[in-house]
């Protein structure tokens, strides 16, 4: 079932590297090509060690003449900089969890239980994937107000795990147990294996590309997310990291830039370290997650 | 739920008009139990819907009826107050053209870039692994951290226009004037965002059955005609989704505007989304902004319904 | 029940009793066991440390007050976060305000605070300077304490000035010297001359530091009467026009020059900014340039009030009154220039100033606070700011007809100002 994405071969053109002179014009294609994808980010590490004065010097450089770790400290000793990540940790992970346990039950009984409104349903549910948060915002606020659940993680952990973004992972998984051969359920079936057990025995361990996918995608759309926590968020210590990022301002609203590029720098750079250890198997899931449309 | 005795799926499908009558009589059918079991798994996910998405929507038609004095608390029913405003906004023609622009070109260069990105690395060379890394690499940036750094790149005096002028060519003050600020803010976008739907070609690519590229090379066809008359058509249901996505997300871009160019100059990338935060949230005309909130989501819903129903058109195959 | 079961159930359970969980709704507070919480945008731990200091002080002899809090919302999105506070009804019971203050006040929500001064012991309220009260008070009803009242003033690299051979005359300080010069050490250092700080092309109120010096301001004293269109302004952004696309004395849109970083040879800043001063350059400071209209002077403001939403108005209003009496009102002084007449000497000031000596605080700030203007500022500030903006963008183009975007301007926010 599975294939190493890399180690296939070429199916387009299969022997069209002969010649080196067209090895090299790829090559400068996309090396040309990254740049603009790469710079940015290696720009903004080496930046947070410049001094205060050197960020903005014309024009720009990339190292620093005298490279200091200040910003990084004083991005700790600014706010709750440690609480906070652990903050955006948590609730990232939280809210995987109860996706994949959500969208893996709804995306398999759309896909395979047949129930009168079965596709009038899911035409519902797709509805929360195409809302803009803009459009929701402000009543989600009065209804939190009214739970007594503002300045609480709840509204970014429920809100998460059970619209947008969610929705989007029902709709991953579905894909995914439609393209599933039957033939395993019914032999399941034959096992004496009920609705739940062929779900949870066979669909699920079979799933585990989708899931990844699904897992990824949550997790960076809870990690990344900035609306919602500045709306809910009053109190430094329940800060995310997004947010967080904008409070590195001095006393009259000046930015501080070479804290922000560290603090930055430190969201950015363990979600990419992560990333680069596994994102062989990353594309793998989504290449493997039957998302075919 | 203790019934574990299923009929396979096609049978339940069946009205139960052929069984005994002994069995008609329960209540509790298999395909009722099954049915019952169906709900079950989609509530907790119909539930958040509901209570997330279709009741706040409902409140935004409320908040959009009425004049809302934040500082007051006061709600005063205007009726369709708010949607005239809408036809009278000098301002929103200007805010709804730079919207197709932006969408538009977002949607048309994140598929090309994505695309050919996807072809050209779904093949074995040295590297090949490393450059799929980079270019998804953004997409794990965070947007205001991303948007920034931009910012800087974008200045007059910034990197872009300094490695311009190592290349001899005056750059223009990218931020400052219409077109060119639109070029930028569509352009950070894409390359923030295109990785996603690279990913997802190279998913598609690998789809498709070697035995087909044979065949066709076997014919004679060029590489040209193999890409448009075998490639494409078997990942346009890739095609679909990634549009999909793609024009949701784009409709929704508002950090990037916000941090790159606060929807100026002029009105030249104020779009709608971020004309919404305005009006709502800076201006605090609450129904106002719901109202155009509102519009907004009956683009999203118009465009994905049209996409739904071409897809018969242009798709070559589906479940 | 199978184990996946009672995980379904659990997770179906969850949101509704997370929902559940609050609606009990929040108990309506009595005279006792007082909560107070004011919003702020500081997040300096030093500032926050000074406030709670103060707080447990009157805690100590208030025992009816259980817990005064300082809440700190980004600067960036302050007014925002505070408004969707109160308008979900979580509003603070006091709070900082800059130009949010004008709608604030015309609607109500704030609780007039004169009469609770005078009857203070000990207040003071003759103390305060007339000049920096008007923007919060109606009808000599003050409604904010004006407890940031930080002037506007020029800022002089003088290694750049000295690289460009250039010299500055403090006796004879005009706009047209600072152009000239400027201009020179553009031309001599490739730097940048002059920069309005936190202009940024966008926030034009900010150029009433330029414009009050030709006589020119927005808008007439009630708000009602756009002033862009007057020859005064012409006058003014004809000036800024030609320094920016002839002389080249002031960094074009899109052109990053930090004054601080050492990137231009003068700056319009408030002093409150002397802290980002480094040390990387030598540095002088000086009143405003004189314009065609003369000295003047122009101060950015902040005030605390009371919400008159508050369950506690009485008790917050109290608390007010002690935080800015005149023993609190000095320690304030450390990092916010005081509104108090008996605070205003170079040497009180220089006391807690590093940056600048008692003779220089004593031109820029104590000389200048008692006939400063204010920056403009107007009911719905952040639309009549956009509105302007979105008119005045053609401004900052090479070929641009300055009086006629100036009448743009008006035209943009002439529907405002009636309103």
């Amino acid at each position: 079932m599975r294939t190493d994405l890399a180690a296939r071969p070429a199916p387009a053109a299969p022997g069209r590297f002969g010649p080196v002179a067209r090895r090299v014009a790829l090559y400068t294609a996309l090396i040309v090509l990254a740049a603009p994808f790469v710079i940015p980010t290696l720009w903004m590490i080496t930046s947070s060690f410049k001094p205060l004065n050197e960020i903005f010097a014309s024009p720009p450089s990339f190292f620093s003449d005298a490279p200091t770790t200040a910003a990084y400290a004083e991005a700790f000793s600014f706010q709750p900089f440690a609480r906070q990540y652990f903050n955006s940790v948590y609730i990232a992970l939280v809210v995987t969890a109860i996706t994949l346990l959500v969208s893996a039950l709804a995306g398999y009984a759309f896909a395979r239980i047949r129930f009168p409104g079965r596709n009038l349903l899911f035409i519902v549910v797709l509805v929360g994937l195409l809302v803009p948060s803009e459009v929701t915002i402000v009543p989600l606020f009065q209804m939190f107000k009214q739970a007594g659940l503002v300045n609480t993680h709840w509204p970014l952990i429920l809100v998460t795990a059970l619209a947008a973004p969610c929705v989007l992972a029902t709709f991953i998984m579905r894909q995914f147990f439609i393209a599933l051969p039957v033939e395993l359920e019914e032999a399941a079936r034959l096992d004496g294996l009920g609705r739940f057990g062929i779900w949870w025995r066979i669909c699920v361990p079979l799933a585990k590309p989708a899931l990844s996918a699904v897992a990824i995608l949550t997790f960076l759309a809870s990690w990344n997310l900035y609306l919602e926590p500045t709306v809910y968020l009053t109190s430094p210590e329940l800060f995310t990291l997004p947010q967080a990022l904008t409070r590195f301002t001095d006393p009259y609203g000046g930015e501080m830039w070479n804290t922000q590029l560290a603090a930055a720098t430190m969201t950015v750079v363990p979600v990419l370290v992560v990333f680069l250890i596994a994102q062989r198997h990353f594309v793998e899931s989504l290449a493997h997650s039957g998302l075919k449309g | 739920m203790t019934d574990t005795r299923l009929e396979p799926r096609e049978a339940s499908d069946e009205a139960p008009r052929g069984r005994a009558p002994a069995r008609r009589a329960r209540f509790w059918t298999l395909r009722r139990t099954d049915a019952a079991t169906g709900y079950l798994f989609i509530a907790p996910q119909l539930i958040g819907v509901l209570v997330f998405v279709v009741v706040p929507v409902g409140l935004a038609i409320w908040y959009s009826l009425n004049e809302w004095n934040i500082f007051t608390g006061e709600l005063e029913y205007v009726g369709g107050g708010n949607y005239q405003a809408a036809l009278d906004d000098p301002q929103l023609p200007s805010v709804l053209g730079a919207t197709a622009v932006f969408s538009g070109g977002v949607v048309v260069l994140n598929l090309v870039l994505g695309l050919a990105l996807a072809v050209m690395l779904n093949r074995r060379f040295k590297g090949a692994v490393l450059f799929r890394t980079l270019f998804f690499s953004p997409v794990v940036v965070s947007v205001v951290a991303w948007t920034l750094v931009w910012g800087f790149l974008l200045q007059d005096n910034g990197g872009i226009n300094g490695v311009l002028e190592q290349l001899g060519v005056d750059g223009p003050n990218w931020l400052q004037s219409g077109p060119t600020a639109m070029i930028a803010v569509t352009f950070t976008q894409v390359v923030r965002s295109v990785g996603i739907n690279m990913v997802l070609f190279l998913a598609a690519l690998q789809g498709v059955p070697g035995e087909l590229y044979e065949a066709a090379r076997l014919d004679g066809a060029s590489s040209r005609s193999v890409f448009f008359r075998i490639t494409l058509p078997l990942i346009s249901p890739t095609l679909l989704l990634t549009a999909i996505i793609t024009i949701v997300g784009a409709l929704q871009s508002f950090a990037q505007i916000a941090v790159l160019t606060e929807g100026g100059p002029g009105l030249s990338t104020t779009v709608l989304v971020y004309y919404v935060f305005q009006q709502a949230f800076s201006f605090n005309d609450i129904g106002y902004g719901s109202t155009l909130a509102l519009m907004l989501l009956t683009f999203v819903m118009v465009l994905t319904v049209i996409q739904w129903q071409l897809r018969r058109k242009w798709v070559f195959y589906e479940d | 029940m199978p184990n996946t079961a009672k995980k379904l159930v659990s997770a179906l359970a969850l949101g509704t009793v997370a929902v559940a969980a609050g609606c009990g709704g929040t108990a309506p507070a009595s005279s006792e066991n007082v909560d107070l919480r004011m919003t702020v945008w500081t997040s300096n731990e030093d500032q926050l440390a000074l406030f709670d200091s103060i707080a447990d002080a009157y805690i100590a002899d208030h025992p009816e007050v259980e817990s005064i809090t300082f809440e700190s919302l980004p600067f960036e999105e302050y007014n925002t976060t505070l408004t969707t506070q109160i308008a979900g009804g979580n509003a603070p019971d006091l709070a900082w305000m800059g130009d949010l203050s004008a709608d604030l006040i015309d609607s109500g929500a704030l609780v007039p605070l004169t009469e609770a001064f005078e009857g203070t012991e000990g207040w003071g309220y003759d103390d305060l300077l007339p000049s920096v009260t008007g923007e919060f008070s109606r009808d000599d009803e003050l409604y904010a304490y004006p407890f940031s009242n930080s002037p506007f003033a020029l800022y002089v690299n003088t290694d750049l000035l000295a690289e460009a051979d250039q010299t500055l005359d403090p006796a004879n300080l005009t706009w047209d010297q600072v152009s000239a010069i400027g201009s020179a050490v553009h031309t001599a250092t490739g730097k940048g001359g002059f920069v309005v700080n936190d202009f940024n092309y966008s926030s034009w109120n900010t150029l009433a530091t330029v414009w009050t010096a030709f006589g020119a301001s927005a808008w007439n004293e009630d708000g009602t009467e756009c002033g862009f269109d007057s020859p005064e302004m012409t006058e003014a952004f004809t000036f800024l026009h030609d320094a920016i696309y002839v002389d080249e004395s002031m960094p074009g849109p899109g052109t990053t020059a930090d004054f601080f970083a050492g990137d231009s040879a003068f700056a319009i800043a408030q002093v409150s900014r002397a802290g980002n001063l480094d040390g990387s350059f030598a540095y002088d400071i000086q009143p405003l340039p004189a314009g065609p209209a003369g000295d003047y002077s122009v101060i950015g403001q902040a005030g605390m009030g009371v919400l008159q939403s508050s369950a506690n108005v009485e008790a917050a209003t109290e608390f007010l009154a002690f935080l800015t009496n005149p023993e609190n009102a000095e320690k304030l002084a450390q990092y916010f220039p005081p509104p108090r007449a008996s605070l205003q000497t170079g040497e009180a000031l220089a006391a807690n100033n590093d940056k600048f000596t008692a003779e220089q605080l004593q031109t820029v700030v104590v000389d200048q606070l008692p006939g400063a203007v204010t920056l403009p500022n107007h009911t719905n500030p952040a639309e009549v700011a956009q509105t302007g903006k979105t008119a005045l963008d053609a401004m900052w183009a090479a070929d641009a007809d300055v009086p006629a975007v100036l009448a743009s301007v008006c035209d943009a926010i002439d529907p405002l100002l009636a309103k």
